[in-house]
């Protein structure tokens, strides 16, 4: 499942959705709010498109690493540090697979998918990768 | 229909509706915001007129190359949206 969302992400939820009988190794991902001196991230999305992306991704590493499951659920609206930004949890039968197939979607997500991050501090904002 | 994201959304607004010529390019449009708003200008061209290399643009959800795909045109409702560098994750 993909989702794009302004609501907390449950890991728990995710991980429920993507047990299997077939699975032993299951790998989750969490992006978090770090504080380089930063009060509050803003996380925007072009929200049809990026859902699109991540849908692609998805199917990409499900069929490149053999996946029996991949959960990708990523925030927007505005986050406290601390809190998560993008969790994702893949299933998969072995270790390896699991691990390789959340390596590639978060490095994809990262390339692909239509989403930014504001830093709000003291002193104003900053986008995230713009120089 | 004219999408903005992230800092250019703060210049342009979210979405903006754009009639233009028929035959208008995506170079004609973003010349058209550019002359309608300084401030897209300054953050989207650069001294020579060349669009900076950070903006990127989709057309109808499919990203295009900057460097060929400008003098493409453009039917009606086409969707064009216009952003700076991805950073999700």
């Amino acid at each position: 499942m993909i989702e794009i969302t302004e609501k907390e992400i449950s890991l728990d939820e995710m991980i429920k959705r993507a047990r299997s009988r077939d699975a032993g190794a299951m790998v989750t991902f969490l992006g978090t709010v770090r504080d380089d001196g930063i009060e509050r991230m803003e996380v925007e999305a072009f929200r049809e498109a990026a859902q699109a992306e991540l849908e692609a991704i998805r199917e990409e590493a499900m069929s490149r690493f053999h996946l029996i499951e991949a959960e990708v659920v990523h925030r927007t609206g505005s986050l406290a540090v601390g809190e998560s930004i993008l969790a994702i949890v893949c299933s998969a039968a072995h270790r390896d697979e699991a691990f390789s197939g959340c390596r590639y979607i978060i490095e994809e997500l990262k390339k692909r998918a239509p989403l930014w991050k504001k830093e709000l501090g003291e002193n104003g904002g900053c986008w995230v990768g713009q120089t | 229909m004219v999408l903005a994201f992230a800092s250019f959304r703060e210049i342009l607004g979210k979405e903006r509706e754009m009639r233009l010529l028929e035959s208008a390019t995506v170079k004609d449009l973003l010349e058209e915001l550019a002359a309608a708003r300084p401030a897209f200008k300054e953050a989207a061209f650069d001294d020579t007129g060349a669009l900076r290399d950070y903006v990127l643009l989709m057309v109808n959800r499919k990203r295009i190359d900057p460097t060929r795909d400008l003098s493409r045109p453009l039917q009606d409702g086409d969707e064009l949206a216009i952003f700076p560098p991805l950073a999700g994750g």
